[in-house]
Order: C-alpha cells, then structure tokens, then sequence
C-alpha cells in the first residue's frame, strides 16, 4: 500500500493504519534513539515520545513532501532537543552490546577481537561528539543516507553535511587514536 | 598538499567521491607524511566500526505501547483543557485564586481566624433561615394562586348557563 494513503488512514482513524505505519518506521526510530543516546532505556521512551509527537502532528503532514524525510527531520529535532534539555544527565552510554554488531562480519579470533575492541571504543567515542556531529554521522554511517537526503534532513546546504560528517569521523578516530596510544 | 587539506579531504577519498587530481596529491602526501598514513588508518577503522553497527529491534512491550498510542490519545485527551488552563491570558486569574485560597486556608486552619468562622457561621444561617422564609412565602403564594384559579373557573362557569344546564341534564 502507498505510504500516503497509510498516512490518510491513520488521520481518518482506519483500523490497522498506525500499526502499519509503526511496523513500518518503529525499527529505525529506535535504532536511531539508541545510537544516539546510548541506552536502551532511554531509547524506549524517546522512541515512544517521537511517536507521540508524530500522532499528535499528523495533520499538519503535506502530502507533497516525502514522508520519510518528514518524520526523520521530526526524529532529529526531538533527540537534539531533548539532549540539550537534558545534557548533564547524558553524559553515560549503555555498555557496548554485542547484540547491535551483525553476526556475520566476524573473521579470525584475533581479528574479530580487535574490531570488537574498536567497535566498543567508537560506541562510546560517539557520546564525545556534539548532538549536531553525532547526529549527522548516525545518519550517513549508521542509517546509511545519502548526503542529500541529510542535506533535506538536517535543513542544511550540501557542503556543510559533508563537513560535518567528516569532522565527526576525524574525532572518532581521535578517540581510537586516544585510546590505542594508552593500550600500546 | 597541507595535513589540514589532507583531513578535509579523508573522507570523499574513502567514498571515492574525489577528484582524480586530489586523489593523486593525497596519494603523494600519503608517501610523504607518516602522521597522515596513521590517520587515515585510523579514520578507515572508525568508519568500518560505524558501519558495522545493525539495526536495533524494538521489544514487544515497546511495540505495543506504540501500537496503543491513538487509544490513549482518545481516552485522555485532557491536552486541550490543560492548555486553555495555563494560557497567559489566564495568569492574572490564576495568580488571584491563589492569593484567595491562601486567605480561606489562614482563615480556616489558624486559631486566630475563630471570630471570623463565627461570623461566617451566623452569616451562613441568617441566610439559610431567609431562604427558609422566602421558600415558606413562595408555598403561600402557591395556595392563593390555586384558589384564584378555582374561583375564576366558578366564575367562567356562570358565564355560560346553557352548557350548565345541559351538563345538569
């Protein structure tokens, strides 16, 4: 079914509309919120506020625009907010959890070591980042979007995502720098 | 090439999104700066390491939660009458009910305000016993309204002997 008639159904009320639409998008806001924030916990109920704000401005939704685009642009604007809401309490991530790395990438034993090593030291190196890097890595690296739809996302020229990204990525490789420099 | 252009450009050299002519100086400088080499192999291991992390899927307890969202929203929407509640506009009437609670409260929960109570105990039932009057007055009312009428019924009666006279038939 179209992405627009689901959206018209759930502002008509339609039985089975906004379960669609959840099956559809709860997933990736809630990977998003994770890798964000950092804790699962916390992820659930920012997940669910994010939804919330979504039922409640659903009417205010143009058609003309792509929807996936609109909620991500929602997602940002919320999990940026409520970090600079609430910045001083944010300051730990969860535990680095095998369960978010994909099974399958795993080669020798000593290798797969290291890159979990440097996987668990990237995870925490992301709370090092201001919300606005965090977020523009989360969506390139992590949520595997094009810089131009960041650009729509993000609300910002072409030139300054790419920047972005990048600056993001050279801190983290600070952070691993950092810490084989203390493991060496 | 400069270390800085270098780092600007490290990642549309990951992403093969460079010129060939940048490519080439970044492949010289490569060569030529030990610092940059290490970088780049550090930055290629963040970039890998982000890349890698999946999806994260979301527990059934989140899911129903999000699933009851329009419920919730039917069966609590008190949203509307909260927001009509602390809209500025009210803020004067608010901050004047406070101020009038707080003189009750003093004047109900102090000691002191014993004299008052009594006033307003006396107040209270001189206006119960004049409700008590007017209501008693409004039951008279009532009776002399009832007999008016059944006198102006006698008297319409007399007015028309012919219909009486076939009703005494």
């Amino acid at each position: 079914m179209e992405l627009n008639t689901i959206v018209k159904e759930c502002l008509e009320g339609r039985q089975g509309a906004w379960e669609t639409l959840m099956d559809m998008y709860a997933k990736r806001i809630f990977s998003m919120a994770y890798q964000f924030c950092g804790s699962r916990q916390e992820a659930e109920d920012l997940t669910q506020e994010i939804f919330l704000k979504l039922y409640n401005s659903l009417a205010k939704f143009d058609f003309q625009r792509n929807f996936t685009a609109w909620l991500l642009t929602l997602t940002k604007n919320y999990l940026i907010d409520e970090y600079r809401r609430t910045r001083w309490e944010k300051t730990q991530r969860d535990e680095f959890d095998e369960r978010i790395l994909p099974q399958t990438s795993l080669a020798g034993p000593e290798e797969s070591l290291d890159r979990r090593e440097t996987r668990a030291v990237i995870w925490e190196g992301l709370n090092r980042l201001s919300s606005e890097m965090r977020m523009a890595v989360i969506l390139r690296d992590l949520q595997g979007k094009s810089y131009e739809e960041m650009a729509g996302i993000l609300g910002l020229p072409l030139g300054t995502v790419k920047s972005r990204v990048n600056r993001a990525r050279l801190a983290l490789a600070e952070v691993l720098k950092d810490k084989k420099g203390v493991l060496s | 090439m400069t270390c800085e252009r270098f780092e600007e450009l490290l990642s549309a050299y990951l992403e093969g999104e460079i010129s060939p002519a940048d490519k080439l100086e970044m492949e010289a400088h490569l060569a030529a700066c030990p610092a940059c080499a290490g970088l780049l192999v550090l930055f290629r291991e963040a970039h890998e390491a982000l890349t890698s992390f999946a999806e994260v899927e979301p527990g059934p307890d989140l899911m129903a939660k999000l699933y009851a969202i329009p419920l919730k929203k039917r069966f609590f929407n008190f949203k509307p009458v909260f927001t009509f509640l602390v809209r500025p506009d009210l803020q004067p009437v608010m901050a004047a009910l406070s101020v009038f609670f707080i003189a009750v409260s003093f004047v109900f929960f102090l000691p002191q305000g014993h004299d008052t109570r009594k006033a307003i105990n006396r107040q209270l039932h001189l206006g119960y016993g004049q409700v008590e009057k007017l209501y008693a007055k409004a039951g008279s009312v009532t009776d002399e309204l009832g007999s008016l009428k059944n006198t102006v019924v006698d008297s319409l009666k007399t007015l028309n002997p012919a219909k009486d006279q076939e009703e005494k038939r």
